[in-house]
């Protein structure tokens, strides 16, 4: 059977051609609208990038960051929303795991395992990570979460439609549904105190000095000296969300 | 050109222009200034009120606790720590004389057992730091139950500040 050829005269040629041109022109000419392009943001380079470091060697579990965060942000005190809480991970002889937070370590900690079966136990402060690659923001259907250029995860709580998708999408479990507002509330990492020099509460109330924060592009800042000094590593690297919740003495149990 | 591409042209102009006008007049205001978001979320989100202010606030006024509590184990903690958010007392408590200050503007007065074993209860998790020569826990901690159960006859607990100064214990 003979080969059929196409023929593909030179006007053909070059009206293709042209046609080809103009697409790519005019997509170079979108680009600037980076709504699709925003999850790719490299991390800031230059001015103010916020990280977090928790020591947990130095965490006593009192939920006092817990319990100031409640107040200083009016999070509802009903015992299921939180922005920041403790859990305490125990690992037992057996080499089972149990994981407590009673009101979020609010109330403190009552030690249910008694002291013969535990092979370990310590206490991990969480809060929001302020992923550089954060899911929840790529998820949101308005562009009502983002990030600022500091690295913080922000909610436009005007423009939420409560649609519970970012909720879902956090891997570490940091957003909840505001019962009064009926929008998406989570970390700012106190945003309003930042903005007037201040330290967010729970890191200005923590009595062993567990929590640390600073510019990571600052070389002399506390975080950066906290980052050098210990073995610290972040929650689901494998995830790749570009966490800035750096710990230190992280058990690979911690979830 | 055939009619039905022609057709479809028109169409498509159509939706493109009833496109361009909604989103022009749907599209709030700022948006997409910094990103794919509201720009002016951001002083919204700066302009939240604060509760808590810093301890520099609290030693105008109560430098000699202040003083006092920097001598003890409790040197590094904030009075925010057990006292609350103090940012209202700070600001509007100077006005009013000694005794005369509104229940509103009163700071939690932590005396109760319950408020000092929420760091000092004894808890596996809680043993820390091992200096090289004694072994040394972080903070202190207490068996509530074993630690002076008060008396057997009214079975009230003492409380921890009939015996230790909350600033210097």
């Amino acid at each position: 059977m003979k080969k059929e050829k196409t023929k593909l005269s030179r006007r053909d040629f070059f009206s293709a051609g042209t046609a080809l041109a103009g697409g790519v022109a005019i997509t170079s000419v979108l680009a600037g609208y980076d709504g699709l392009l925003f999850a790719a943001v490299t991390p800031n380079a230059k001015g103010i990038w916020y990280g977090i470091g928790i020591d947990i060697n130095k965490c006593i579990g009192c939920g006092k960051c817990a319990n100031a965060c409640k107040l200083e942000n009016n999070v509802p005190q009903a015992p299921f929303y939180f922005r920041s809480w403790v859990e305490q991970y125990t690992i037992k002889n057996d080499g089972s795991i149990v994981v407590e937070s009673p009101n979020g370590g609010i109330d403190g900690f009552k030690q249910s395992v008694p002291d013969k079966d535990i092979f370990k136990s310590f206490f991990v402060p969480k809060m929001c990570n302020h992923c550089a690659k954060s899911p929840c923001t790529q998820v949101c259907p308005v562009g009502a979460t983002f990030e600022t250029e500091e690295g913080i995860v922000l909610v436009d709580e005007k423009y939420c439609i409560g649609c519970r998708y970012c909720v879902q999408a956090c891997p570490y479990g940091c957003r909840y549904i505001h019962p009064d507002k009926g929008t998406v509330d989570k970390c700012t990492l106190c945003f309003h105190r930042l903005k007037k020099g201040l330290k967010p509460a729970c890191f200005e109330i923590c009595p062993t000095k567990a929590r640390i924060f600073g510019d990571l592009n600052d070389p002399g800042s506390e975080i950066n000296y906290f980052l050098k000094n210990h073995n610290c590593m972040v929650i689901k690297p494998n995830l790749n969300t570009g966490s800035k919740l750096f710990y230190n003495a992280l058990n690979p149990e911690v979830r | 050109m055939p009619q039905h591409i022609k057709r479809l042209i028109i169409a498509f102009s159509l939706f493109l222009a009833l496109f361009l006008v909604l989103r022009q007049v749907l599209r709030p205001e700022s948006f997409g200034e910094l990103g794919h978001f509201r720009a002016k979320a951001i002083p919204e989100n700066a302009m939240r009120p604060m509760h808590y202010t810093v301890t520099d606030s609290c030693t105008k006024c109560h430098g000699g606790i202040r003083s006092e509590k920097d001598k003890g184990f409790h040197k590094n903690l904030k009075c925010e720590v057990c006292h609350g958010p103090g940012l209202k007392h700070a600001t509007y408590a100077g006005q009013f004389k000694n005794g005369a200050l509104p229940d509103s503007l009163k700071l939690y007065k932590p005396g109760e057992r319950k408020d000092c074993i929420i760091c000092h209860q004894l808890n596996a998790a809680r043993i820390k730091i091992q200096f090289d020569t004694i072994n040394t826990t972080m903070i202190h901690q207490i068996d509530p139950v074993k630690h002076n159960p008060g008396d057997p006859d009214t079975k009230e607990a003492f409380k921890c500040i009939d015996c230790h100064s909350p600033h210097q214990p």
